[in-house]
């Protein structure tokens, strides 16, 4: 990291790390080049006011995002900023007055501002779709384009032609489409970023400077002088926010043989590869892994990956090369089996390669040998993509085939029971999937099959030349089978027509069903018989609570409801499975490579709990529409039905996750199915899954060695190639605690909490999990604090740069809706199903949403950044003559305040008065400014989260405005601490600990 | 014996002895069981179907009849069976000498009464086809054209239903407007009724009732769940004809190995729990047709695996046929239910295999269906036999639904049972004999299904015993009979058919003479026939030979005329004179030599027997031969290898076989052709005349017997040898005349068996 770009960095104790040793000095770690960068050095005063961003504006290369960049809105210097007054050390909130040093700048102004819009101006936000308004595809359901516009989906859908290229072709997903909307579309996130902008803002290739920016102590801020009753001292303008940023920094992943630390996986940045992989595909909790058990364990910071194997790429980045070993198979190590990659050491004029896994010596094979530069680089590394990029696929062989590649299977369910007929959602899932259709991958490879149920199955034999189907109903629901051998699965180009015609007359077919009973264990068992001897993807709509068949549930909700006085000791039974045979369905599902959908578009309780196990194993996911208004909710579930079988994705996959000698895999977390220990099986996996892979000593590392992840995923494309995508992550290990801190990722450690949670609330009660949680945070402050901080004041709060944000965002993990007393078993349920698959960057919305106000956009510049003015989740903000957004990544929630100015009202909402707006809200286009720019936010959000937004009107006054402000995480809640009151508490807590 | 047919025509009715042996011993003493063969629905002209209900005896419930004794002034009559005094009720006051009802005009011993309005309206005849799709292309195209024909035929109000089946059981839902609609039942699988109500959601609408559910309209069932899959089939010819359009091979691969995976059994048992839950206790026949042997599900017959071959009769006489008896068992509990529900099951089987009408017979039998057994669907046999069944003509079937049969004695005869299409109702009375044959111990059976042909055999036992008591009442030496029919006539109305018969008895010394007067040779053939193979069927190491022998010996000596120890002395009356020959024919016929056939034939055969009249279970055992030539009117021959000449054409009524058989020089003469010559038109004559009587034996027989032509020295000419007296074989002494034949056969002759029974009888 800060070092040279000479080899070896750490080894010798260089002058560079004695700054660590000691109880750090005030400044950084001064190592040499460090400083400059940021040139002033830590005295350098806070940030400077606005100007203070230019020292670090940095050169050319960077320029189209440069600028002002991230930094802008602190302006500020180095790392903690917003706290601390001044750079690197301590200071901040301390001894002064918490206010003071920002008082220069009032929070808002950071904002206000910098030109931050500039790096995109080339390209109008809009413009990607410009074809069409941007708004439109979202608008109605109907729309064929639902998510912004064509270009996203294309990218996949493009013809096969890519991929059977072979190591030339680029990637995979045909990123390049992707691009035009990610491009304008990608603004920083404004929620999350928490990390002082400028690291990453910085130049590239400014040599050396890279690590200085991070002083080893943060900020810490003195919060409360004494004891806790400081609390009117802390400033609470002044705590630790998110910032947003709108530059788009370029990431080089290594520089002279150095891993880089990431930029925030909320920001928006362009990866270089150049031997470690793009952060997006995988991220690791700290950027320097501890050399020993004991100094991870005293750090109190969980070691762990998170793996996104599919990410979706920036649209300016290199595509991931494919590379073609031919029949051999891709070249690994004889003992470990791990792949070739950028790590290997070749030794022995490159007669042998020594393997960076497992240490072991192996003979390079002749056809693959070749001469080692000056440098011991081979001389063609820069040639070979395996030799000098992290993420690279290699073209499968037989010996990786257990079977033909599967073609892409695509079998859908839809409940078809009194009630699902009734609230529409029959109706608008036949229609979501007739509109679907276009999106399925062309070619005949692509199958789709169709099945109902209500208290029995139906499924319908699509192969009849100009016939109408043939339904054929399994009424055991007890002991299913499929009805026929063939035709219930048939190519998509042989039945287009009567899938079509079919799914138009499904709603009208069951008009009058009367079945009210629903036996969804037993039709997705059905239809996993039908595509046992294929496997695919099945998508399955549901409306009531699975009551008869196979696998069928009970309404726990009321008996839990009953249960309550008993005391909550029992509650979190409500949300483990209620039921085995689901869970033994499920493994079955996966081993025959069937992943599970499963869109629950209901108006009463369905227990989560026990369904999601279902697309938990299958490596699937849950889809909640609660409560489904046909009114609203259609164009979600077509946009997330489209978006579904569009996204890049992979099938029958298996992954492995290797790591150097020293480490071990400790578990596997996220959709997934695991049989043996070392592999997890994905019968599906796509962009939007991430697993967690936690990690523990076997062994110690030397300081100054590096430790290297490998990431293998085996899976086959959707045009039916077999591909074994490898990722790489080589990181260097420290035996100094304050690197670790220094290096720490919050993104990812959060995110690991958010699992650690999720994982959490189902085995033991609510009250404990908060805790845990909050302890975890605790923990990790007071070793800071305790091995790292220097202590100035024992009234001081001292928190690390990097992880400073971590108290507001277990804060608002502790008072999300799956952590909260009163949720809805459902609603918890859902919350810990997507948690388990979560990816970093959505798991910031889904806890600390973003926020930003919708009244006044026609005043703010239309800069391509509007979706960075956030603000901060606290009602202090919310004014009554106020309209807000707060969107979580799935759900948008428009906040009404009830002096709003009518006008205001008129244009937005098409009505005169804040009661006519209808409840079920669907959000117009009306030829004025206002309106305008407000679909533009949210279909821009919409592009950004890879999701429809399901608006909800929130009105003052009514249940849904105390709704709204039940996202308010820093506000005082019953049963709840605000954001500073919670700072004390950590605080005081930390000192007992250090007592 | 012309008598006996008289009595025949009148009632329907024939019995061995139309004397009655007095007493017990007289009876075991005749050695041929007191039986009678009544043909329940025997058209019978100018029997008067009376509007009106019958009036019964309060003590028996046997019916008013022309042997009740009334007292005109008292307005009283007496029961013939039980002596009881009824009051005639106040609508039969005008009654006297000169104004009887129709029921006690001597003539009328048999009559019928119809339903009255108020017993409901007509109901209309349910049909259920479940066709079998486990087959060649070929078949499945026969079949269907031979089902679309038979939809046109239906009648129209009748209702109709469709299950098809192989691997998996598809039940068509033919009321559903919108896409073709069937459930799919799982072939390895038994369906309960329950779960038929149940998963087919008959009670989506209404709450099911908690108890005693059997279904139907009136258990609330309403008829729109039940139009989903009974439509009436003027409603449905197109669906119908639409769905039978596609019908198509069963889709499940089947290894080359293999036998196809057919579940005969469970498509049966959902079809009768289909009706069973849609209308029960009301007029319904399952036509199965089946084109194979099952393979799947609890009725299977034979393995998968071709290696392993089918049951065959010595396999089952072995017990090494595994599957048998589960699948025996599953088809009695079918036949139960069947019963209980009063539906019939008809069998269409058709295949060079064998399907398992051995199995499947006792449902069949007990629910009193049809069985046609053929090669193929594209056969004759089968086609037109299915026609014949739809076809009203002067042949019409008069298929009828849901009878009940029951039977009242004098108190001194007992019914030990009745071998025939019926079903035992377990209803328990004096009637009932201690010893049981067929369907015993009631007084009440089930008929589900029967036609104008069916025919029971009724065995009775004598209870009276000899002794000073029987001399206390000579007066009366008659014993009485009445059978009572109730059943669905295919009208849709009920009606009760009542046949009331009165016969003579005689006991003592001296009484042969007048026991030999009344006995029916014939009916006696055809009883001996059905009792031989129900006892082979269900007597373990019964040895039906020896017992058929020792039956005549014992006969023959106790009827016969001889001095002991003196054969050549042997006489027998002309009323016993023809019964050894049938005895011989039967010991050679298919009901006892049953190792030429497979256990389907043997089981086709004897169902058959089993529900055919005298007459024509008489061509069974003793096929008739009629002689064609030049020299004269065509005339009967005998039965035997002598028959046979060159100038002749032979036409053979087997009863399942019609042979026309051209002698040698008919057939050179044929082939080259003379009878197309107009000199030779007498030739022409000679051909066409044994075709057309072939022709009228089978228009108006069913099942459609096979019609095979063929020449001497031919291969098909075996239809002809096999059932001919081997009075001259391969080493006889005496050689055949120029133009006969000879039979290859070790068996002995009429003769050699006469000369055997004459020294036996004797001893």
């Amino acid at each position: 990291m800060g070092a040279p770009p000479s080899s070896q960095p750490f080894i010798s104790p260089p002058p560079s790390s004695q700054p660590f040793m000691g109880p750090p000095s005030s400044r950084p770690f001064g190592g040499p080049p460090s400083s400059q960068p940021f040139g002033g050095p830590p005295s350098s005063q806070p940030f400077a006011g606005p100007r203070a961003s230019q020292p670090f504006s940095v050169p050319p290369a960077s320029q189209p995002f440069t600028g002002p960049l991230a930094s802008q809105p602190f302006a500020g210097p180095p790392a903690a900023q917003p706290l601390s007054g001044l750079p690197a050390s301590s200071q901040p909130f301390s001894g002064l007055p918490a206010s003071q040093p920002f008082s220069g700048v009032p929070a808002s102004q950071p904002f206000s501002g910098l030109p931050a819009p500039q790096p995109f101006s080339g390209v109008p936000a809009s413009q990607p779709f410009s074809g069409l308004p941007a708004s439109r595809p979202f608008s109605g359901l109907p729309a064929s384009q639902p998510f912004s516009g064509l270009p996203a989906s294309q990218p996949y859908m493009a013809p096969p032609t890519p991929f059977p290229g072979p190591p030339t072709s680029s990637s995979p997903f045909g990123t390049p489409s992707w691009q035009s909307p990610a491009q304008q579309g990608m603004p920083p996130m404004p929620g999350t970023t928490q990390a002082p902008p400028r690291m990453f803002g910085m130049p590239p290739h400014t040599p050396g400077q890279t690590m200085a920016p991070v002083p080893p102590v943060m900020g810490h801020s003195p919060l409360a002088g004494h004891q806790v009753s400081t609390q009117s001292k802390i400033d609470p303008n002044q705590i630790p926010r998110p910032v947003s940023s709108t530059s788009v920094p370029l990431f080089e992943t290594r520089q002279g043989n150095q891993a880089n630390i990431p930029p925030p996986a909320t920001s928006d940045f362009i990866v270089k590869d150049n031997g470690n992989c793009s952060p997006r595909l995988m991220r690791c909790t700290m950027n320097q892994i501890p050399c020993t058990g004991d100094l991870l364990s005293t750090s109190s910071m969980p070691l762990a990956l998170m793996v996104q194997p599919f990410a979706l790429p920036h649209p300016s980045e290199e595509p991931i090369q494919v590379v073609d070993f031919g029949e051999s198979g891709p070249l690994r190590c004889s003992r470990c089996k791990g792949y070739m990659n950028p790590f290997m050491r070749f030794v022995d004029q490159g007669r042998q390669f020594v393997c960076n896994l497992c240490g072991f010596t192996n003979e390079t094979p002749r056809d693959y040998y070749c001469n080692l530069g000056p440098d011991g680089r081979r001389r063609d590394a820069d040639e070979r993509p395996e030799l000098c990029r992290g993420t690279v696929e290699f073209v499968a062989t037989k010996e990786y085939m257990v079977r033909d590649p599967m073609p892409a299977v695509f079998f859908f369910v839809i409940d078809v029971s009194m009630n699902a007929i009734q609230t529409g959602a029959t109706a608008a899932a036949c229609t979501a999937i007739n509109q679907a259709l276009a999106d399925l991958p062309e070619g005949p490879r692509t199958m789709v099959g169709i099945a109902t149920f209500d208290s029995s199955i139906h499924f319908y034999n699509l192969k009849r030349a100009s016939q109408q189907p043939l339904m054929l109903i399994v009424p055991d629901i007890q002991d299913v089978y499929t009805p026929l051998h063939t035709d219930l699965i048939v190519p998509l180009t042989e039945c287009r027509q009567n899938l079509e015609q079919l799914l138009d007359g499904i709603p009208n077919m069951f008009e009058n069903n009367r079945v009210a009973e629903s036996a969804f264990g037993a039709a997705i068992k059905a239809a996993f018989l039908a595509m046992k001897p294929t496997g695919g993807k099945l998508l399955v709509f549901q409306s009531v609570l699975p009551s008869v068949g196979i696998g069928s549930l009970f309404s726990r909700e009321a008996e839990g409801r009953t249960n309550v006085s008993s005391g909550d000791k029992e509650a979190h039974k409500l949300l483990q499975p209620g039921d085995k045979t689901l869970k033994t369905m499920a493994i079955e599902f996966a081993e025959y490579q069937v992943c599970v959908d499963i869109f629950l578009t209901t108006q009463t309780f369905v227990d989560i709990a026990s369904i999601s196990v279902v697309p938990r194993t299958t490596g699937g996911q849950v889809y909640y529409y609660y409560p489904f208004s046909v009114l609203s909710d259609p164009a979600k579930l077509y946009n997330d039905l489209r978006w579904n079988i569009s996204r890049p994705q992979g099938f029958e996959a298996v992954m492995r996750i290797r790591c150097s000698q020293g480490l071990q895999v400790q578990e596997y977390s996220g959709n997934f199915c695991k049989r043996i220990p070392t592999d997890i099986d994905l019968p599906a996996i796509d962009c939007d899954k991430t697993i967690m892979v936690t990690f523990k000593h076997d062994d110690k590392f030397q300081e100054g060695s590096e430790c290297a992840f490998q990431c293998a995923l085996l899976y086959t494309t959707v045009y039916g190639q077999r591909r074994i995508r490898i990722i790489n992550l080589s990181l260097p290990c420290t035996s100094m605690l304050s690197n670790l801190f220094r290096s720490a990722d919050l993104d990812s450690q959060f995110t690991c909490f958010l699992k650690q949670a999720a994982n959490g609330i189902p085995a033991s009660p609510l009250s404990q999990v908060r805790e845990q949680i909050t302890n975890l945070c605790i923990n990790i402050l007071c070793s800071y604090r305790k091995f790292c901080a220097t202590v100035s004041s024992s009234g001081q709060l001292i928190l690390p740069e990097a992880l400073k944000l971590l108290p507001l965002y277990t804060l608002a993990l502790v008072k999300s809706i799956g952590l909260r007393n009163d949720g809805r078993l459902d609603d918890r349920s859902y919350w810990v199903s997507r948690s388990a698959s979560l990816s970093i960057p959505m798991a910031f919305p889904l806890v600390y949403p973003r926020m930003i106000s919708i009244h006044d956009l026609a005043s703010k510049e239309d800069d391509g950044s509007l979706l960075s003015a956030t603000i901060p989740l606290s009602s202090e903000h919310i004014n009554d003559d106020g309209i807000y957004l707060l969107e979580n990544g799935e759900d948008g929630l428009i906040y009404v305040g009830n002096m709003v100015n009518p006008d205001t009202v008129q244009r937005i909402f098409g009505v005169s008065s804040v009661d006519g707006i209808p409840t079920q809200l669907v959000l117009q286009h009306f030829d004025n400014d206002l309106s305008k720019k407000l679909n533009d936010v949210v279909d821009e959000t919409r592009r950004q989260r890879c999701s429809y937004l399901r608006l909800r009107l929130c009105r003052k006054g009514d249940p849904s405005g105390l709704f709204f402000l039940s996202y308010m995480v820093e506000d005082k809640i019953p049963g709840g601490l605000s954001y500073v009151e919670f700072l004390v508490q950590v605080h005081r807590q930390i000192q007992t600990k250090m007592a | 014996m012309s008598e006996f047919l008289d009595l025949e025509s009148q009632d329907g009715v024939r019995m061995t002895w139309n004397i009655f042996p007095g007493t017990k011993q007289d009876a075991v003493g005749c050695v041929i069981p007191t039986a009678a063969m009544y043909t329940p629905l025997k058209p019978i002209p100018n029997t008067p179907v009376l509007p009106y209900a019958p009036l019964r005896c309060r003590m028996c419930r046997s019916i008013l009849n022309p042997f009740s004794i009334v007292d005109y002034i008292a307005k009283i009559w007496i029961c013939p069976f039980c002596f009881q005094r009824n009051h005639f009720p106040p609508h039969y006051s005008s009654i006297s000498e000169d104004n009887l009802p129709a029921e006690l005009f001597p003539q009328y011993t048999t009559i019928e009464y119809e339903s009255t309005p108020d017993t409901g309206p007509a109901v209309p005849p349910v049909f259920l086809f479940v066709v079998d799709t486990c087959m060649i292309e070929e078949e499945i195209g026969f079949l269907k054209s031979a089902l679309a024909q038979a939809v046109e035929l239906l009648p129209e109000r009748s209702l109709v239903g469709l299950i098809t089946f192989g691997t998996y059981v598809q039940v068509h839902e033919l009321g559903f407007g919108q896409v073709p609609k069937s459930y799919v039942f799982k072939g390895s699988k038994e369906v309960t009724k329950e779960q038929i109500l149940e998963q087919m959601c008959f009670f989506t609408r209404k709450p099911k009732p908690s108890v005693g559910v059997i279904a139907g309209s009136r258990d609330g069932l309403s008829a729109e769940s039940i139009a989903r899959f009974l439509l009436p089939a003027s409603e449905c010819e197109f669906v119908l004809d639409s769905l039978l359009e596609e019908l198509q091979k069963d889709p499940w691969p089947v290894p080359a190995d293999q036998r196809a995976s057919r579940c005969t059994s469970t498509a049966l048992s959902i079809a009768a729990s289909l009706l069973g839950v849609c209308v029960p206790g009301s007029g319904a026949r399952i036509m199965a047709f089946v084109g194979g042997p099952s393979t799947e599900g609890p009725g299977s017959i034979a393995s998968k695996n071709l290696s392993e071959p089918i049951r065959s009769h010595k396999d089952l006489d072995k017990g090494s046929a595994p599957l048998y008896n589960k699948a025996v068992k599953f088809y009695e509990g079918l036949s139960k239910q069947l019963v209980h529900q009063g539906h019939v099951l008809d069998l269409f089987a058709c295949a060079l295999d064998q399907v398992g009408v051995a199995e499947l017979k006792v449902a069949v039998e007990r629910s009193g269906g049809i069985v046609v057994l053929a090669e193929s669907f594209g056969h004759s046999v089968f086609k037109d036999s299915l026609r014949h069944i739809f076809q009203s003509s002067d042949y019409d079937l008069g298929l009828s639904f849901n009878g009940i049969f029951e039977v009242s004695c004098s108190k001194d005869v007992k019914v030990q049972g009745i071998i025939g299409p019926c079903a035992s109702l377990d209803k328990k009375g004096p009637v009932c004999s201690e010893t049981v044959i067929g369907q015993g111990n009631t007084s009440a059976w089930k008929m589900c299904g029967l036609d104008k042909k069916t025919s029971l055999c009724l065995v009775f036992d004598i209870a009276r015993k000899d002794g000073p008591e029987a001399i206390g009442q000579p007066t009366s030496n008659q014993f009485y009979f009445q059978f009572l029919t109730y059943y669905q006539h295919n009208d849709g109305h009920m009606r009760l058919r009542a046949t009331t018969l009165s016969r003579r008895w005689v006991a003592g010394p001296g009484s042969i003479q007048d026991l030999l007067a009344g006995f029916d040779q014939e009916a006696a053939a055809a009883v001996m026939a059905r009792v031989v193979s129900f006892k082979m069927e269900m007597e373990a190491d019964f040895d039906p030979i020896r017992w058929l022998d020792r039956s005549l010996i014992r006969l023959c000596s106790k009827f016969g005329d001889y001095q002991k120890e003196s054969p050549s002395s042997f006489s027998l009356s002309p009323r016993l004179s023809i019964f050894p020959q049938f005895m011989f024919h039967l010991r050679r016929s298919q009901f006892v030599q049953v190792f030429n056939n497979s256990p389907d034939e043997t089981a086709y055969y004897r169902m058959i027997l089993n529900r055919e009249n005298v007459a024509n279970s008489v061509v069974m055992i003793q096929p008739s031969l009629i002689s064609y030539s030049f020299h004269s009117v065509p005339e009967p021959a005998l039965l035997d290898v002598t028959a046979i000449a060159a100038d002749r054409i032979l036409l053979l009524d087997s009863y399942f076989t019609v042979v026309v058989f051209h002698g040698a020089s008919i057939a050179q003469w044929r082939n080259a052709g003379y009878q197309n010559q107009a000199e030779h038109q007498t030739f022409a004559q000679l051909l066409q005349a044994p075709r057309d009587d072939a022709d009228a034996i089978i228009k108006e027989r069913f099942p459609v017997p096979r019609l095979v032509i063929c020449d001497q020295y031919g291969s098909q000419a075996r239809f002809l040898l096999a059932k001919l007296n081997p009075s001259v074989t391969y080493n006889s002494d005496n050689p055949p005349p120029p133009g006969g034949d000879v039979i290859f056969t070790d068996d002995v002759s009429f003769q050699v068996f006469l000369d055997h029974l004459q020294r036996l009888a004797v001893q």
